[in-house]
C-alpha cells in the first residue's frame, strides 16, 4: 500500500509540474511579443479577433495582421472568439474599453456580428472585417473577403478537366451552417453542372473535419467503388478522403481537389495525391487591411470602398512550389 | 383469505406474471434486437449496406467509439464519468505527431521507434486518466467536473504541444527505422483491419477483468455500494483511480488509432467522442449510478450508433436528420432500459403473488 | 364509538421476491389510537406505507369513509386527510424549520410570493404546542436528532389530518418530550383524530394505545382492547414463541484477551465539535460474547465504525492481540482479523446489484484468487458452504440479494464477515429489522463463532437482548460507559428492563460492579 501511494504522489506531482512546465514555456513568445510591442507604443492598439488558431489559415491570417501591424509601429492584441458570438462581444468590448484605434476582426457569423460591429464603431473604433462578410452595410469600414465564389469556379473548373469533363463525383460539404460552405457548394455547382456527363454520386456534410470526411469516404466507398472525383469545401477535408481512398486502393485513379490552399494541401498536391486546391491569400486579405486601418487612422479615410473582394489562387502541381502559408512567397 | 380473493386473483396474477417474464426477455435483448433491426432496415433499402467490405468497414469505424467505450463502461460501472477522452484521443495522437517527427534532445534529434511512440502516447493517456482519479478519489472533485476540467485541460496541452497545427505524413522514414505507424490504422492482419483486432482484444480483455478477476467485482461493488464495498474491505480508491487510468488508456489508442489512419494528428481530434462513447455504454443497458452494465451490452450499443451513423449515410440522409435519429435512438434506449427495470420489479411481484396463491 | 375511518382489505405486499404483507385487514377509528405492535420485518412500515399512499398495495384494496380509494402519492393522501410520521426522518437539513413544514403546501401572499410571516407564526405556534420553542428560521439539520423528531411531528400536526400515523415517533426524543407528545396526541383524538402508533418501546405504546394490533411475519396475528392486555401477552403475539428459545442460554469457555480498547475517543463524523465516543475503554477476550447496550446517538456504532477502522479516533488505543491497530484500514484489519457486521444492511451492507453469492464473497475475494483470476470452483465451494451454515434461505447462490428478506440479507452479511476467517466479529444491531425465526437463528449463530473462540462484539437497543444475550453487558450513553454487568447479574432476577433503561439515560453515576 505505501509503495503504491508513494508511486502515485509522485507521478501526480511530476505531471503537474510537466503541465505547469508547458504552460510556462507556450506563454514566453506572448508576453515578449506585448514587450516589444509596449517598446514600439507609438501608434496605439490594433486589436486583432479571430475564430480559433486550431485552424492554421487563422493563425496566418492573425499573424499576418499582427506584424504588419507592428511593422507599422503600432501595438497589438490578439484573441480568438472560437466561433461564439457571445466571445466575440466581450472581445470588442474589451477593446473598446482598451479605447483600440482599430480592430481587425474575422467575424463569428454574419448576423450575429453586425450588433458587436456596430457597437464598436458607435465606440468610435473603426472595424476592419476580413475573411468573412456580415450582413450589413455601412456599419464596418472595409469588409476585405476572398471571393469564394470565384475559387469555387475555379478549383471546379480544374477539377472537371482533371477528370475530362466525364465520371462519377463525391462532394464533402463543410459545416452545413456555416455561409462558406454554401457559397463554395454553390460555385462548385454552377461550373460542374455545365457538363452533363459529370454524376454527383454522393453529397455529405463532413463538419470542415478530417477524421468525420474520412468515415464518410469509407462508407462512400463501401457504397459504391465506382468514382473518379472527390471535390471537397476544404483542404482539411480533401485529406481525410485523400487518407480513405488510399486505405482502398483507389487513389490513383480519383482526382481530389479542395480549398483554402493550407500548407498540408499543397504538400499533398506536391507528392501526387491531391490535383488541385484554391489558396485563400489569407496573409494578403488581413496585411490589406491593417494598411487600411493605418490610413484610416491617420487621414480619417481608407481610400477605398467597403467592400473588397480578393480573389483566390489555384494551386496544382505546376505551381505549388511558388506558394508558402496561405499566400505566394 | 377470503372466497372473494380466491376466485379472482389467482388467473389473471398467472397469465399476468407469465406475460410480463415474456416482456422481460424482450427487453434484455433490447439492444441486440434494436441492432438486428437497424440492419434489416438498411440492408432492405441499400444493396450495399449488407456486403461484407461494407460491414468490415463499418467495424473499422466503430472500433474506434468501441475501444474509447470500453473504458468508459469501466468507469460508468463504478458510478463516475469521464468527460476528458475526447481531448485525450486529440493528445495521444499530437504526442504521436510530436515524437515522430522526431524529439530535440540537447541539440540532437531523435527519431524513437514506433513502439516507443505508442507506448508513451498509451502512456499519456494513463497519465491524464491518473489525474482524474486522484483529482476524485484524493480531492473528493465529483468526477463530472474533475473530468471536464481535464477535457480542457487535455485539449489545451495538445493544442500547446501542437501550436494548433496538424502532423501530417506521420508514415515515417525508413532512414530513420521509425516507419510502420499507419499499419495501425491501415494494417490487416489476417483479412481485418486492426483496429477491430485491437477492439477484440480489449473486448475480451474487459471481459476476463470484469467477469473473473478480483478487481472486476470490486468495481461492480464499488458501483453497487460504495460503502458496503468500503466495509467488506475492497480497496475502493485504487479501484476508483485505476478505472480513471484504464479509460485513459483506451482513449490514447483510439487517438493513435485515428492518427494512423488519416496518417496525421490534428489537435482538435476527437472532440464531442465521449459523448459517443456515453450514449454506446447506456444504450448498452449501463446504470450511470454505477453498478449495472456489460462488455457485450456496450459494444452492441457502439454498434448501434455506428452502424446507425453509416448506414444513414448510404442511404444519403441529410446530416440534420442523422444527427436528430441519433439523438431519438439513446433517448428510446434509456427509457426501454427504465421501463426494463419496472417490468422486472413488477414481473417478480406478480410472480410472487402467483406462487403464493398457489400455495394456499 | 362510530365506523373506521380507513380501511386496509386483503392488502398483500411483494418487494421482489418478498412478502411483506400477506392479505392484511386493518381498522383504523377516529378519537382512537391504535398501537401498531410487531417485530422488525413484520410489515408495520409496508402497512402503514401503503395506507399513506408511499407505496401501492400489490393486490387488495384501501377504504376511506367506506369507499375504495386509489392513493398515488403521499402528497394524495395528505389531500385526503392522512398524514404520516415517518420512521426515518424526511426532512430536508438545508432548509429552515418553517421551509420544511410548508414544503410543497407554501403559504402565499396575494401576490403569489411565499408569505413568510405566516408560516413564521404558524411555525412557532406548532412548535410552542410541542414545548420546543425554537427559531423558526433555525435551519432543520442544525437541530439535535429529537428536535429534528419534533419538526416531522409539527409538519403532520400542521396538515390538521383525520388519520396520523405515526411511525416510531419517539426513538430519538427524551422522556420529558415523549410526555409532551403523548399530551399532543390525547387533545387529538379528543378532537377526533384518528391516530395509528407504532414503537420499539411496547410499554410506551401500550400506555397510550386504546386499540392493540398485532402483525407477524406479514400476517394480522391478534387485536384486541389496550386495557385488556399487558406487555407480556403483546411479546407473546409478536414473537409467536417462548421467550427461552430465542436467547439460548450457553456457558462460554473464555480464553485471552483478543481485543482491547483503551480511553478511546472519537470526534462525532456529523458534528466535529461533539464527541460520539468519549474515553471509553473495554476488552473482550476470545471466545467472549460482549453485548453493548445503548441508544440512537449513544456512539454505539461510532465505536464500532472505530474498530473496525472506517473512522479514525482522536486518541486512544486499540489493540488486537496486544499488537496496536492504530495505522490499519479497513482492509488491513480484515486481514488481520476484524470483521464489523453493519448497523444499517441497505446502507453499509449489501451491494444491490450483485447477487447472493457475489455478496457473500466480497470480503474473501482474495483469498479465491488463483493466478490473475478469481476461481470459481473455490468460491462456489465456499458460498454454498456459508449458504448452509449460517442458513440463509435462498433459491440459489445466484439468486438477487434484493429478493431475500430481511434476516436472510442479515445472514448473508455474517456470513460474508465469517468467510474472511475473523479472529474479532463486531456486530452493530445485528437483529434489526429482522423476523423472529432468523432472529434465534443470528443469535446461535454468534454463538457458535464465540464457541469456536472468536471474540464477539455487538450492539444492540433492545432491552431483552441486552439482558439474555452477553455473557457481559457494557451500558453506552452519550459516548461514555456508564455501567457493566457480568452475565450472572443479568436478566431472571438480575439486572431489570426498568433498571437497564435507567442506567443508560445517564442516571447512574456508578454503574460499574
Amino acid at each position: 500500500m505505501p509503495p503504491t501511494r508513494i508511486v502515485t504522489l509522485a507521478l501526480s506531482v511530476l505531471l503537474g509540474c510537466t503541465t505547469l512546465a508547458a504552460c510556462g514555456s507556450a506563454e514566453q513568445p506572448a508576453t515578449s511579443a506585448s514587450a516589444s510591442s509596449g517598446a514600439a507604443a507609438a501608434g496605439g492598439l490594433i486589436a486583432i479577433i479571430t475564430p480559433s488558431h486550431d485552424n492554421p489559415f487563422f493563425k496566418a491570417e492573425a499573424e499576418a495582421a499582427k506584424a504588419q501591424a507592428e511593422k507599422l509601429g503600432y501595438q497589438t492584441s490578439v484573441a480568438s472568439h472560437d466561433d461564439d458570438p457571445n466571445k466575440q462581444s466581450e472581445l470588442i468590448d474589451a477593446a473598446i474599453s482598451r479605447q483600440a484605434k482599430a480592430i481587425i476582426l474575422d467575424n463569428a457569423g454574419a448576423d450575429a456580428s453586425i450588433g458587436p460591429v456596430r457597437k464598436a464603431a458607435q465606440g468610435g473604433i473603426p472595424v476592419f472585417l476580413i475573411d468573412r462578410e456580415i450582413n450589413a452595410t455601412g456599419v464596418a469600414k472595409a469588409q476585405i473577403v476572398s471571393n469564394n465564389s470565384q475559387g469555387a469556379q475555379l478549383v471546379a473548373q480544374s477539377f472537371v478537366e482533371a477528370m475530362k469533363s466525364k465520371g462519377n463525383y463525391v462532394e464533402l460539404v463543410g459545416k452545413e451552417s456555416d455561409t462558406n460552405a454554401s457559397v463554395r457548394s454553390k460555385g462548385f455547382a454552377d461550373v460542374i453542372s455545365q457538363y452533363p456527363d459529370m454524376k454527383p454520386v454522393a453529397k455529405e456534410s463532413a463538419n470542415w473535419d478530417q477524421q468525420e470526411a474520412f468515415t464518410k469516404m469509407e462508407t462512400i466507398i463501401q457504397k459504391s467503388r465506382d468514382i473518379q472525383g472527390v471535390i471537397a469545401g476544404n483542404d482539411t477535408m480533401a485529406l481525410g478522403a485523400v487518407a480513405a481512398l488510399k486505405a482502398a486502393g483507389l487513389l490513383k485513379k480519383v482526382v481530389v481537389v479542395g480549398f483554402d490552399g493550407s500548407p498540408d494541401a499543397i504538400a499533398a498536391i506536391k507528392a501526387g495525391e491531391m490535383h488541385a486546391t484554391g489558396l485563400q491569400p489569407a496573409a494578403l486579405g488581413a496585411t490589406s487591411a491593417v494598411d487600411q486601418a493605418d490610413q484610416f487612422i491617420k487621414t480619417g479615410k481608407t481610400g477605398k470602398d467597403e467592400k473588397q473582394s480578393i480573389d483566390c489562387e489555384l494551386v496544382t502541381a505546376d505551381n505549388a512550389d511558388e506558394f508558402g502559408v496561405f499566400a505566394r512567397k | 383469505m377470503t372466497a372473494t380473493a380466491t376466485t379472482a386473483a389467482p388467473e389473471p396474477a398467472a397469465t399476468r406474471a407469465r406475460r410480463l417474464s415474456l416482456l422481460n426477455v424482450a427487453f434484455e435483448l433490447r439492444a441486440f434486437i434494436a441492432l438486428a433491426v437497424l440492419i434489416v432496415i438498411f440492408g432492405l433499402l441499400s444493396d450495399s449496406f449488407l456486403t461484407v467490405p461494407n460491414l468490415i468497414t463499418m467495424t473499422k469505424h466503430v472500433a474506434i467509439n468501441g475501444v474509447i467505450a470500453l473504458g468508459m463502461l469501466l468507469v460508468i460501472l463504478k458510478g463516475g464519468i469521464d468527460l476528458s477522452v475526447g481531448s485525450i484521443v486529440g493528445l495521444s495522437g499530437v504526442v504521436a505527431g510530436e515524437l515522430l517527427q522526431g524529439l530535440h534532445v540537447g541539440g540532437v534529434i531523435a527519431y524513437p521507434p514506433v513502439w516507443v511512440v505508442i507506448v508513451l502516447c498509451v502512456a499519456v493517456g494513463m497519465a491524464v486518466g491518473l489525474i482524474n482519479g486522484v483529482l476524485v478519489t484524493r480531492f473528493n472533485v465529483a468526477p463530472f467536473i474533475a473530468t471536464l476540467g481535464m477535457l480542457y485541460v487535455a485539449r489545451g496541452a495538445a493544442m500547446l504541444i501542437s501550436n494548433g497545427a496538424t502532423y501530417p505524413n506521420l508514415g515515417g522514414n525508413p532512414a530513420l527505422g521509425n516507419t510502420g505507424f499507419e499499419l495501425l490504422g491501415s494494417g490487416r492482419p489476417l483479412g481485418l483491419p486492426t483496429s477491430i483486432w485491437i477492439m477484440i482484444l480489449l473486448a475480451v480483455a474487459a471481459v476476463l477483468l470484469l467477469a473473473k478477476s478480483p478487481f472486476g467485482r470490486w468495481l461492480y461493488a464499488t458501483g453497487g455500494n460504495e460503502r458496503a464495498a468500503d466495509l467488506s474491505g475492497v480497496p475502493i480508491r485504487r479501484v476508483k483511480t485505476i478505472v480513471y487510468v484504464i479509460s485513459g488508456a483506451c482513449a490514447a489508442v483510439a487517438g493513435l488509432i485515428i492518427a494512423s489512419e488519416l496518417t496525421s494528428a490534428a489537435p482538435q481530434a476527437g472532440e464531442t467522442y465521449e459523448l459517443n462513447a456515453i450514449a454506446a455504454v447506456v444504450i448498452g443497458g449501463a446504470a450511470l449510478s454505477g453498478g449495472r452494465g456489460t462488455v457485450r451490452g456496450t459494444l452492441v450499443g457502439a454498434f448501434v450508433i455506428g452502424f446507425l451513423a453509416d448506414g444513414l449515410v448510404i442511404l444519403g440522409v441529410s446530416t440534420f436528420w442523422q444527427i436528430l435519429i441519433k439523438g431519438a435512438v439513446i433517448i428510446l434506449a434509456v427509457m426501454l432500459d427504465q421501463g426494463q427495470q419496472r417490468f422486472k420489479r413488477r414481473g417478480a411481484a406478480a410472480a410472487a403473488v402467483a406462487a403464493s396463491k398457489k400455495h394456499d | 364509538m362510530t365506523g373506521p375511518i380507513l380501511r386496509a382489505g386483503e392488502v398483500t405486499k411483494v418487494y421482489g421476491g418478498t412478502h411483506a404483507l400477506k392479505g392484511v385487514d386493518f381498522d383504523v377509528a377516529p378519537g382512537r389510537v391504535t398501537a401498531l405492535f410487531g417485530e422488525n420485518g413484520a410489515g408495520k412500515s409496508t402497512l402503514m406505507k401503503i395506507l399513506a399512499g408511499i407505496e401501492r398495495p400489490t393486490t387488495g384494496h384501501v377504504e376511506l369513509d367506506g369507499r375504495p380509494v386509489r392513493l398515488h402519492s403521499s402528497r394524495d393522501a395528505a389531500d385526503q386527510g392522512i398524514s404520516i410520521i415517518h420512521q426515518e426522518l424526511s426532512l430536508c437539513p438545508n432548509l429552515s424549520i418553517q421551509d420544511n413544514l410548508f414544503l410543497a403546501r407554501e403559504v402565499r401572499t396575494a401576490y403569489g410570493s411565499i408569505d413568510r410571516k405566516a408560516q413564521r407564526e404558524a411555525t412557532a405556534a406548532v412548535l410552542h404546542r410541542l414545548e420546543e420553542d425554537v427559531d423558526p428560521d433555525r435551519l432543520v439539520g442544525d437541530l439535535r436528532l429529537g428536535q429534528q423528531q419534533l419538526v416531522e411531528i409539527a409538519r403532520a400536526l400542521l396538515q390538521q389530518a383525520r388519520v396520523l400515523i405515526m411511525d416510531e415517533p419517539t426513538s430519538a426524543l427524551t422522556a420529558p418530550e415523549v410526555d409532551v407528545l403523548f399530551r399532543v396526541i390525547r387533545e387529538l383524538t379528543a378532537a377526533g383524530v384518528a391516530v395509528v402508533y407504532i414503537s420499539h418501546h411496547l410499554d410506551e405504546a401500550l400506555e397510550i394505545a386504546d386499540d392493540v394490533v398485532v402483525l407477524r411475519d406479514g400476517r394480522l396475528v391478534a387485536t384486541a382492547r389496550a386495557d385488556e392486555v399487558d406487555i407480556r401477552w403483546i411479546v407473546e403475539q409478536m414473537v409467536g414463541r417462548d421467550q427461552d428459545t430465542l436467547f439460548p442460554s450457553r456457558e462460554p469457555v473464555l480464553g485471552e484477551e483478543a481485543l482491547a480498547v483503551r480511553r478511546l475517543t472519537v470526534a462525532d463524523p456529523a458534528v466535529p465539535d461533539r464527541l460520539a465516543v468519549n474515553g471509553l475503554s473495554l476488552s473482550v477476550r476470545a471466545g467472549e460474547i460482549v453485548g453493548v447496550y445503548g441508544l440512537m446517538g449513544s456512539g454505539r456504532t461510532e465505536l464500532l465504525e472505530t474498530l473496525a477502522g472506517r473512522l479514525r479516533p482522536s486518541s486512544g488505543e486499540v489493540l488486537l492481540d496486544g499488537a496496536p491497530l492504530h495505522e490499519a484500514g479497513i482492509r488491513d484489519r480484515i486481514e488481520r482479523g476484524v470483521v464489523l457486521v453493519p448497523e444499517d444492511r441497505q446502507r453499509d451492507g449489501l451491494v444491490q446489484t450483485m447477487s447472493v453469492g457475489q455478496n457473500l464473497s466480497l470480503a474473501a475475494l482474495g483469498t479465491f484468487v488463483r493466478g490473475l483470476f478469481v476461481s470459481q470452483e473455490r468460491e462456489r465451494a465456499a458460498v454454498t458452504r456459508t449458504i448452509a451454515d449460517v442458513t440463509v434461505k435462498t433459491s440459489g447462490a445466484q439468486a438477487a440479494i434484493g429478493s431475500l428478506s430481511g434476516g436472510n440479507q442479515q445472514k448473508v452479511i455474517i456470513g460474508k464477515a465469517l468467510l474472511t476467517g475473523p479472529r474479532v466479529l463486531l456486530l452493530d444491531e445485528p437483529s434489526r429489522g429482522v423476523d423472529v425465526g432468523a432472529k434465534a437463528d443470528i443469535f446461535e449463530l454468534m454463538a457458535a463463532q464465540a464457541r469456536r473462540g472468536l471474540a464477539v462484539l455487538f450492539t444492540t437497543s433492545d432491552a431483552e437482548e441486552a439482558l439474555h444475550i452477553p455473557d457481559r453487558l457494557l451500558v453506552l450513553a452519550r459516548g461514555i460507559l456508564v455501567g457493566e454487568f457480568r452475565r450472572g447479574e443479568l436478566g431472571r432476577g438480575g439486572l431489570t428492563r426498568e433498571e437497564l433503561m435507567r442506567v443508560s439515560d445517564g442516571g447512574a453515576q456508578d454503574g460499574s460492579s
